[in-house]
C-alpha cells in the first residue's frame, strides 16, 4: 500500500481547522502547515493533538507548502496532495486520485471540477479558461481545470518541487514540471462552496495573480532551464 | 537624441535583458523579482528603438534635451524600485528579529526545565 499524506496549509484557520481534520475521520496521514498564523491555529491543534507543522514566521502558501513538502520527502511518503483548510476539497476523492496516478502512471494528478460538467461562464473561470489556454500552447498538454488546488504530486515531482527555487504550488509550476516530463492527469471531483461564493481573491489580487502566472507561463516558460524528473 | 546614443541604449538594455533572463533560466531569481526587471529592460529597450516618442513627450514637458527625459524615467523607475526594497527590508528585518526572539525564547524555556 503506497502511502500518501495530506499537507493542509492554514493561515488564521482556527475557526475551519476542526472540522477539516475530524472531517477526515483519521482515514489519512496528514500534516497541518500552519504559516506563522497570528491567532488560536496553533493552540486549537496542540490541544487537540493534530499533526502540525508550526513554521514560526510568515513565508506565504509557497513557503509553507514547501516545507510541508520537505517533510513528506524526508518520510518517505509516495504521494503528498495539496487539501486546502477552509472545506472546499472533500476527502472522499482522495484515495480515487492516489490510484489513479499509480495505475495510469502519473506524477501529478489534479483533482478537475471540470471532465463532466462544463466550466460556468464567470470572471474566475475566464481566468482559468485562459491560463489553460496558455498551458495548451506552450506545453501541448490539455487542462481542463487548471485553477483547481487540489493536486497530488508523486515523489519524483514532490523532490524536485521540495528543493528548488520558484516551485509554488500554482498553474506555472505544473506548466514547467511538463516541460520537465512529468505526466499530468485529471481526476473528477466536486468541491465545496467557497469557490463560487465570495472568495478571498478580491479584484486587484485576481488581476495581479493572473499577470503574474500568465507572464511567468509564457516567458520564463521559454527560458527556464528543462531538467528531467 | 544622437544615433551613438541610440545605438548604445540598444546594446546596454539588450545585454541587461540577456543578463536577466539567463539569472531566471537557471533559477536564481525568484520569479515574482524578475518581473520588474524583465519590463524595466523592456522598457529601455522600446525607448532605444522609438526615441521619437520621447522626442515629442520631451517638448509637450519642457524638457530641452530628449536624453534627459530618458534620465528622468531611469531615475523615477529606479526610485520606485529603492522605495519597494527598502519596504522589503523592514519587512526581512521584522521577520528576522520575530524568528531569533523565537529561538531564544525557546532555549531560555528549555533551561527553565531542565
Amino acid at each position: 500500500m503506497k502511502k500518501i499524506l495530506l499537507i493542509i496549509p492554514a493561515y488564521n484557520e482556527a475557526g475551519n481547522i476542526e472540522k477539516v481534520i475530524s472531517g477526515l475521520k483519521g482515514e489519512y496521514d496528514y500534516i497541518i502547515a500552519n504559516d506563522g498564523s497570528i491567532d488560536d491555529t496553533v493552540k486549537i491543534c496542540r490541544e487537540r493533538n493534530y499533526n502540525i507543522l508550526d513554521i514560526p514566521i510568515n513565508l506565504g502558501l509557497a513557503g509553507a507548502f514547501q516545507t510541508a513538502l520537505q517533510y513528506a520527502y524526508e518520510k518517505g511518503y509516495d504521494y503528498a496532495i495539496q487539501f486546502d483548510g477552509d472545506g472546499q476539497h472533500r476527502s472522499e476523492y482522495i484515495n480515487g486520485m492516489m490510484k489513479f496516478a499509480e495505475e495510469e502512471k502519473y506524477n501529478i494528478v489534479i483533482g478537475s471540477r471540470f471532465i463532466a460538467e462544463k466550466k460556468p461562464l464567470n470572471p474566475r473561470m475566464i481566468g482559468s479558461r485562459l491560463i489553460s489556454a496558455l498551458i495548451k500552447i506552450v506545453t501541448g498538454v490539455k487542462i481542463q481545470d487548471s485553477t483547481s488546488g487540489m493536486r497530488l504530486f508523486d515523489r519524483s515531482v514532490m523532490k524536485r518541487m521540495a528543493y528548488e527555487a520558484n516551485m509554488a504550488p500554482e498553474p506555472d509550476t505544473i506548466a514547467y514540471l511538463i516541460k520537465c516530463g512529468a505526466k499530468v492527469g485529471e481526476y473528477p471531483v466536486e468541491m465545496g462552496g467557497r469557490e463560487f461564493g465570495e472568495s478571498y481573491l478580491n479584484f486587484a489580487n485576481s488581476i495581479k495573480y493572473m499577470w503574474r502566472i500568465c507572464f511567468s507561463i509564457l516567458l520564463l516558460h521559454a527560458v527556464r532551464e528543462r531538467k528531467e524528473l | 537624441m544622437s544615433v551613438e546614443l541610440c545605438a548604445l541604449l540598444i546594446i546596454g538594455s539588450v545585454l541587461f535583458g540577456i543578463y536577466v533572463l539567463r539569472k531566471i533560466r537557471y533559477s536564481k531569481f525568484k520569479i515574482d523579482d524578475s518581473i520588474f526587471w524583465i519590463c524595466f529592460s523592456f522598457i529601455l529597450i522600446l525607448i532605444s528603438i522609438f526615441p521619437g516618442v520621447l522626442t515629442v513627450g520631451a517638448k509637450k514637458l519642457g524638457v530641452i534635451s530628449p536624453v534627459n527625459f530618458v534620465f528622468l524615467i531611469v531615475i523615477f523607475l529606479l526610485l520606485l524600485k529603492i522605495f519597494l526594497l527598502s519596504r522589503k527590508v523592514s519587512e526581512l528585518e521584522d521577520k528576522l528579529k520575530r524568528l531569533v526572539q523565537k529561538i531564544a525564547k525557546e532555549n531560555v524555556m528549555e533551561e527553565d526545565k531542565s
